[in-house]
C-alpha cells in the first residue's frame, strides 16, 4: 500500500486546484475575523488614550499614557492582578488535574462509556451565573449541603477572606475539569494499543509508560485545553462576581466591568483591556511555542 | 506469567470501575441537587439536612412559563374555586398570575428559549464548517505565515468581553444588527471561530495524509477526498468541537444581554432572574437550569460514539 | 491618524448611531428592573391603553443588569426606551449628560413639588440640589426599615430575660444602642439564631446604603452635595463612630453574611436566621405574606431608630420615571406622564402594589393601615436621605467598598483609616471632574 502513496498531480489538479481549496478553505475564515475584530480592537486601543466616557456628554480628551500610568500605579489593580494570577493557577492546575485524571480512569472499556461520559460532562453545559448562583448556595453554613455532608458546621466559605478565592476556584475546577477530560480522552484514545503491548513485554515500569508513552501522544490535545481554559480562566467573571464580594476574589475581569459599566470610563477600561490582552498574549505565546515544539518531537 | 499479570490487571481494572462511578456521583451531585429542587416545594428547597424523600411538585415550572406577582390579598374563595389547577398552585404559593386579555400572561421564557435553540443551532454549525475545512487547509497546505496567521485567529478570543461589548454595540447599531438573530449569530460564530479552527486542527493533524493522497490516487478530486475520506476521521473532532461550541453559544451571557432588547434575547439572562426579587425561589430557578439543560445534554450524548471514538484511525496505520 | 480625527471618526459613528431605528407611531416604551413593582405598572398603563389606545409596554432587565443596559442605551443614544424608571443616583447623570428630557416646566406648571414629597422630589426628580431643575417625576418611593421577629420579641420569657440582662424592656429599637443591645441578645449561634441582618454586598451599593444611614443617624455625613468639601465631613468623628457602629453590628449577624442584600436579608426572616433584618420596603409584601414568609404572622416592621442625638435617617432607595431624550415619542410620553400624576392614578398606583410618592395618598388612613409595613414605610419616607447623585457617583462607590468593606468584614485597619482613605479618594475623584472652583 505504501508504493501506491506517491501523491499524483495530475488526479488533484481534477477539479480545484490546491492552491484555489487553500485559498477557498482559509481567507474567508481570516477575513470574516478581521472585519469583525478589528473595530472593537482599534476603538478600544484609540480610547485607552483618551479620558472618555461613552455614556457621557464630553468630548473625549487626549491624555496620552495617562490611564496607563494611573492603572499600573493603582494597588488595588496590582491586588485584581495578583488574585487572577492565584485563580488561574488553582483553578487551571485544579482542571488538568481533575480532567486529565478522570480520562485515564475512563480510557478502557466500560460499561455504559457514553452516558458516563455524557454525565460527567454536565456541569459544563450549564451557565456560568447559574452555576455560581447554585455553588454561592452550596457553601452557605446555614442553608448549604457541603458543611452538612462535610461536617464543617459554621465555616463560612465564602466569608472568609482567604477560604473565598479557593471556593470560587473549587466550583470553576467542576464546572471546567470535564472539558480537560473529554479532549484528554480524544488523545488517550490515539495511544496505539500495541505500544503498551510493547512496554509491558519489556516489563516497563507504569511511570515509564506514562512519561514516555502516553504523554507525548496526549499533549497536543492537552495542550490545546489547556491554552483555551488559561485563557477563559484570565478573563472569568461571572462565577466569582457572583459568589463573592470580597476584595481577595476581585479577579480583574470584575474590575474591569467596574470601569466599562458601572462607573462608564470607557477610557480606563480600554486601557486595562489592553493591558490583559498583552499579559494573555505573552502567556498564550508560550504555551503555543512549547506546543509546536511537542508536536515536532 | 501471562495469568497473574491479567489477575493484577483485572484487580486494576475493577479498582478502576470503582474510581469512576465515585468520581462520576461526586461530580454529578449538585447536579442531582439542582434537578431535584425543581421539583420541590419552595419550603423544602434550603432544608439542612437536604430533603431526599418529597412528593414531586409541578409548581417550579407553573411559575416558570408565568409571569406572577406577590399576593397582597387573598383571593376570595369564589375567584379560588374557579380558578384552574395550575392557577390554584400559584395561589397557593402566595402569587398570582397577571392576566392579559382575560388569559394567564407567559413568562418570557418559551420564547427566550425557541431564540436559544435557533441562534445556538445555527451559529455551532456555521462555527464548526468554517473551522474544520480552516483547520484542513493550515493542516494541509503551505501556507506564508502560518504560525502568525493561527496565533492572530486565538488572539480574537483574548479581549475581555466587557470591553468589546461596547464598541461591538455601537458597530450593531450601525448596521442596524442590535436585537435580531442574525446579529448573534454572527457574533457567536466569530466568538466560537478560533476555538473550532485551533481545535479541528489539532484533530486534522493527526490524521495521516497518506490516507487522502491514495484516494487522489485513485481518481478522487481534492475536494472528494476531503469529504469523502477526511471528514469521517474526523467525526470525533468534528462532535467534541460541536458539543464546545453549542455548549458556549447557548450559556453565553454578557451579549446576549447587551446586544437585545427584545426580540432576540436568549434564555441565559432570564433564569437567575427566576431567584426572584421579595423571597428567594430556587425552586423556579432550578426548573430554569434543569429544561435548559435538556437540548444541550441530549445534544452531547447524541454524539457520544463520535466522541469516545478517539482518533484511533491514524494511530494504528503509523 | 491623529488625535482629533480618531475622535471625530468615533463621534461620527455614535451620530449614524442615533439616526439608526424607526419607531412605531402609537406605542409607548417604559424601561425598569425586573420586579414586582414593574409589573403593577404594567398593569396601571393597561389602564391607560384601555383609555388612550396608546399601547404602553413595561420593558424589564434583571436588576444587577439595569443600570449597565440602560446606559448601554444611553450610549449609543437609542430611541429604544422612551421612559426609564431610573435609579435615584443616575439623576446627575441624566441631567448633565442630556439623557433626560427636563421636566422643569411641567413640574412648575403642575405644582408636583407640593403634591409629592418633599424628600422624594429632591431625591429623584431636581438635580443639582436646590436649583429647582426637575428631570423625573417620582414613581416608586422607597427606604430602607427593619423587619423583626415580633415573636421573639413579645415572648414573656426573652423580656424577663432581657429586662435582666440590660435593664429595660425588650421592644422596637429607638436608637441604635438598643438595637446593638437586642442583636447581642437574640445571638445564639448554638441555636443557629442570629441578632441581625445587615447589607453587606459591596458589588455596588447594598452596603454602601446600609452604611450610610447608620453614618447619617450618627451626626456624620458623606460631604457637602452643593460644594463637594468632604473632608472633615466623611472622616468626621460622627461619621467614624456611624461606621463602628455598624461594623459592632456586623458581630450579631448570620455565619457566612459577607454578601448580603435584599434577598438574603428576607431570607434570614423566614428562615428563623435572625430578630432584626434590614431591608427596602419594597421587598416586604414578601414577608407579610404567608404563603411565602411563615412566620408572616410574627413578622413585624419598624422604621430605623435614632442616633446617640436623637437625628434619625434612612437611605433613600426608590425610583422616578424621566423621558428619555433621545426618544421620538417625547410628546406622547409627556401626555402619558400627565395621566400619571392624577390624583385618581396615583390611587389606583398605591391599590396595585406600588410605593406612591403622592403626599395625599401616603398620608391617608387607609394607606397607612393598608399592610402592617405602610406606616413605617411613610415614617421612614420622612427622613430619607440619598447616596450622591453626581454623575461619577459609582467612582464613588467603588472606593467606599473598597475601604470600608475589609474594615467591617474582616476587621483589616481602624474605621478611622477606612474613612480617611475614602476621604481622599473622593477627593481626587472630584478634582478629576474639575468639581472645585
Amino acid at each position: 500500500m505504501i508504493a501506491t502513496l506517491k501523491p499524483d498531480s495530475s488526479h488533484a489538479l481534477r477539479g480545484l486546484s490546491d492552491l484555489r481549496i487553500r485559498n477557498l478553505f482559509i481567507i474567508p475564515t481570516i477575513i470574516f475575523l478581521i472585519v469583525f475584530n478589528i473595530f472593537p480592537l482599534i476603538y478600544s486601543l484609540g480610547y485607552s488614550f483618551y479620558d472618555y466616557s461613552a455614556a457621557g456628554s464630553e468630548e473625549p480628551v487626549f491624555v496620552g499614557l495617562q490611564n496607563y500610568r494611573d492603572l499600573l500605579s493603582d494597588p488595588n489593580i496590582w491586588n485584581n492582578f495578583t488574585v487572577t494570577a492565584k485563580y488561574v493557577i488553582i483553578s487551571v492546575g485544579g482542571q488538568v488535574l481533575v480532567g486529565f485524571g478522570v480520562a485515564l480512569l475512563l480510557n478502557r472499556t466500560l460499561p455504559a462509556k457514553g452516558l458516563i461520559t455524557t454525565l460527567l460532562l454536565l456541569p459544563m453545559m450549564m451557565s456560568a451565573a447559574v452555576v455560581g448562583l447554585f455553588w454561592q448556595l452550596l457553601y452557605s453554613p446555614s442553608w448549604g449541603v457541603i458543611n452538612y455532608v462535610f461536617g464543617l458546621g459554621d465555616f463560612a466559605w465564602l466569608s472568609d477572606a482567604d477560604a473565598a478565592l479557593w471556593a470560587v476556584a473549587i466550583t470553576d475546577i467542576w464546572m471546567w475539569a470535564p472539558f480537560v477530560m473529554l479532549l484528554s480522552l480524544a488523545g488517550l484514545s490515539a495511544v496505539p494499543k500495541h505500544l503498551y503491548e510493547a512496554a509491558s513485554i519489556d516489563r516497563a515500569s507504569g511511570w515509564y509508560t506514562f512519561s514516555r508513552i502516553t504523554l507525548p501522544l496526549v499533549s497536543p490535545l492537552l495542550l490545546i485545553a489547556i491554552i483555551f481554559r488559561t485563557m477563559e480562566a484570565f478573563k472569568t467573571f461571572d462565577i466569582a462576581f457572583i459568589m463573592s464580594t470580597q476584595p481577595t476574589t476581585e479577579v480583574i475581569a470584575i474590575r474591569l466591568y467596574k470601569f466599562a459599566f458601572q462607573e462608564w470610563q470607557t477610557g480606563k477600561s480600554c486601557a486595562l483591556a489592553y493591558i490583559v490582552l498583552i499579559m494573555v498574549v505573552a502567556i498564550t505565546n508560550i504555551y503555543v511555542k512549547y506546543l509546536n515544539q511537542v508536536k515536532e518531537r | 506469567m501471562a495469568a497473574v499479570r491479567s489477575n493484577a490487571q483485572k484487580i486494576g481494572h475493577r479498582l478502576a470501575i470503582a474510581a469512576v462511578i465515585a468520581i462520576t456521583i461526586v461530580m454529578l451531585s449538585p447536579i442531582y441537587w439542582i434537578a431535584s429542587t425543581a421539583f420541590k416545594p419552595r419550603s423544602l428547597a434550603t432544608t439542612v439536612p437536604p430533603t431526599v424523600v418529597f412528593s414531586p411538585e409541578v409548581t417550579p415550572f407553573i411559575k416558570l412559563f408565568t409571569k406572577r406577582v406577590q399576593l397582597q390579598k387573598k383571593p376570595d374563595q369564589a375567584t379560588y374555586d374557579e380558578a384552574p389547577w395550575w392557577e390554584k398552585k400559584i395561589y397557593d404559593a402566595g402569587e398570582r398570575v397577571l392576566k392579559v386579555a382575560g388569559g394567564p400572561q407567559m413568562s418570557a421564557y418559551p420564547s427566550r428559549f425557541l431564540n436559544s435553540l435557533i441562534i445556538a443551532v445555527t451559529s455551532t454549525f456555521l462555527a464548526v464548517a468554517m473551522g474544520t475545512i480552516t483547520a484542513y487547509g493550515f493542516s494541509r497546505f503551505k501556507i506564508a505565515g502560518e504560525a502568525d496567521l493561527l496565533f492572530f485567529i486565538l488572539s480574537t478570543r483574548m479581549l475581555p468581553p466587557v470591553v468589546v461589548a461596547i464598541p461591538m454595540f455601537l458597530m450593531y447599531r450601525v448596521v442596524g444588527l442590535v436585537d435580531t438573530h442574525i446579529g448573534l449569530i454572527i457574533l457567536y460564530t466569530a466568538f466560537n471561530l478560533s476555538f473550532s479552527v485551533w481545535l479541528m486542527k489539532g484533530f486534522m493533524d493527526e490524521i495521516p495524509k497518506e490516507y487522502e493522497e491514495a484516494a487522489l490516487v485513485d481518481g478522487y478530486t481534492r475536494i472528494e477526498a476531503f469529504f469523502k475520506i477526511v471528514l469521517p476521521e474526523a467525526a470525533t473532532g468534528i462532535a467534541a468541537t460541536a458539543v464546545f461550541c453549542f455548549i458556549t453559544a447557548w450559556n453565553e451571557y454578557a451579549f446576549a444581554l447587551m446586544m437585545t432588547n427584545k426580540e432576540a434575547q436568549t434564555a441565559p439572562p432570564f433564569i437567575p432572574a427566576q431567584l426572584g426579587s421579595g423571597i428567594t425561589d430556587w425552586t423556579a430557578i432550578a426548573a430554569g437550569t434543569l429544561l435548559f439543560l435538556l437540548p444541550v445534554s441530549i445534544f452531547t450524548f447524541l454524539l457520544r460514539n463520535h466522541l469516545l471514538r478517539g482518533v484511533t484511525f491514524g494511530a494504528i496505520r503509523k | 491618524m491623529s488625535k482629533r480625527t480618531f475622535a471625530s471618526l468615533m463621534a461620527g459613528v455614535a451620530m449614524t448611531i442615533a439616526g439608526a431605528s424607526a419607531a412605531a407611531a402609537e406605542e409607548l416604551t417604559i424601561f425598569w428592573a425586573e420586579w414586582d413593582p414593574a409589573n403593577y405598572l404594567q398593569e396601571l398603563v393597561n389602564i391607560y391603553s384601555k383609555e388612550t389606545g396608546v399601547k404602553v409596554t413595561v420593558e424589564t432587565t434583571p436588576w444587577s443588569d439595569f443600570q449597565t443596559k440602560t446606559f448601554r442605551e444611553f450610549a449609543a443614544k437609542g430611541s429604544t426606551y422612551d421612559m426609564v424608571v431610573g435609579d435615584s443616583q443616575w439623576v446627575g447623570a441624566g441631567a448633565t449628560d442630556g439623557h433626560y428630557v427636563d421636566l422643569s416646566d411641567f413640574f412648575m406648571k403642575n405644582k408636583l413639588a407640593d403634591k409629592f414629597l418633599p424628600a422624594t422630589v429632591a431625591g429623584y426628580a431636581e438635580y443639582p440640589a436646590g436649583s429647582k431643575k426637575y428631570w423625573s417625576i417620582p414613581l416608586e418611593g422607597d427606604a430602607n426599615g427593619w423587619a423583626y421577629r415580633k415573636d421573639w420579641f413579645e415572648d414573656p420569657k426573652e423580656k424577663e430575660a432581657f429586662k435582666k440582662k440590660y435593664g429595660y424592656d425588650l421592644d422596637v429599637p429607638k436608637d441604635y444602642k438598643q438595637l446593638r443591645d437586642i442583636a447581642e441578645f437574640f445571638y445564639r449561634p448554638d441555636q443557629k439564631r442570629y441578632g441581625v441582618a445587615l447589607y453587606t454586598d459591596n458589588s455596588y451599593d447594598a452596603m454602601a446604603m446600609g452604611v450610610e444611614q447608620t453614618i447619617f443617624s450618627y451626626g456624620g455625613d458623606l460631604g457637602d452635595y452643593a460644594t463637594y468639601k468632604v473632608d472633615g465631613i466623611t472622616n468626621s468623628k460622627e461619621s467614624i463612630e456611624g461606621l463602628k457602629a455598624y461594623k459592632e453590628l456586623y458581630k450579631f449577624t448570620p455565619p457566612g453574611w459577607a454578601k448580603a442584600f435584599f434577598l438574603e436579608n428576607n431570607q434570614a426572616i423566614t428562615e428563623n436566621l435572625a430578630a432584626m433584618s434590614m431591608n427596602y420596603f419594597a421587598f416586604f409584601p414578601a414577608l407579610a405574606n404567608p404563603a411565602t414568609n411563615p412566620n408572616a404572622k410574627g413578622t413585624g416592621f419598624f422604621a430605623n431608630p435614632a442616633g446617640p442625638t436623637g437625628k434619625r435617617f434612612a437611605a433613600l432607595g426608590g425610583q422616578g420615571i424621566s423621558i428619555v431624550s433621545y426618544s421620538k415619542k417625547k410628546e406622547a410620553a409627556m401626555k402619558f406622564l400627565e395621566w400619571f400624576i392624577k390624583d385618581e392614578t396615583q390611587k389606583k398606583w398605591a391599590e396595585l402594589g406600588g410605593y406612591t410618592c403622592s403626599t395625599a395618598v401616603l398620608k391617608s388612613a387607609e394607606f397607612q393601615n393598608a399592610t402592617p409595613y405602610n406606616k413605617a414605610f411613610y415614617d421612614s419616607m420622612l427622613m430619607v436621605k440619598d447616596f450622591w447623585a453626581t454623575p461619577e457617583y459609582a467612582e464613588l462607590l467603588t472606593s467606599m467598598n473598597q475601604r470600608v468593606y475589609p474594615f467591617v468584614i474582616s476587621g483589616k485597619g481602624t474605621a478611622e483609616e477606612a474613612l480617611n482613605g475614602m476621604t481622599k479618594d473622593w477627593e481626587a475623584t472630584f478634582k478629576k471632574y474639575k468639581r472645585y472652583k
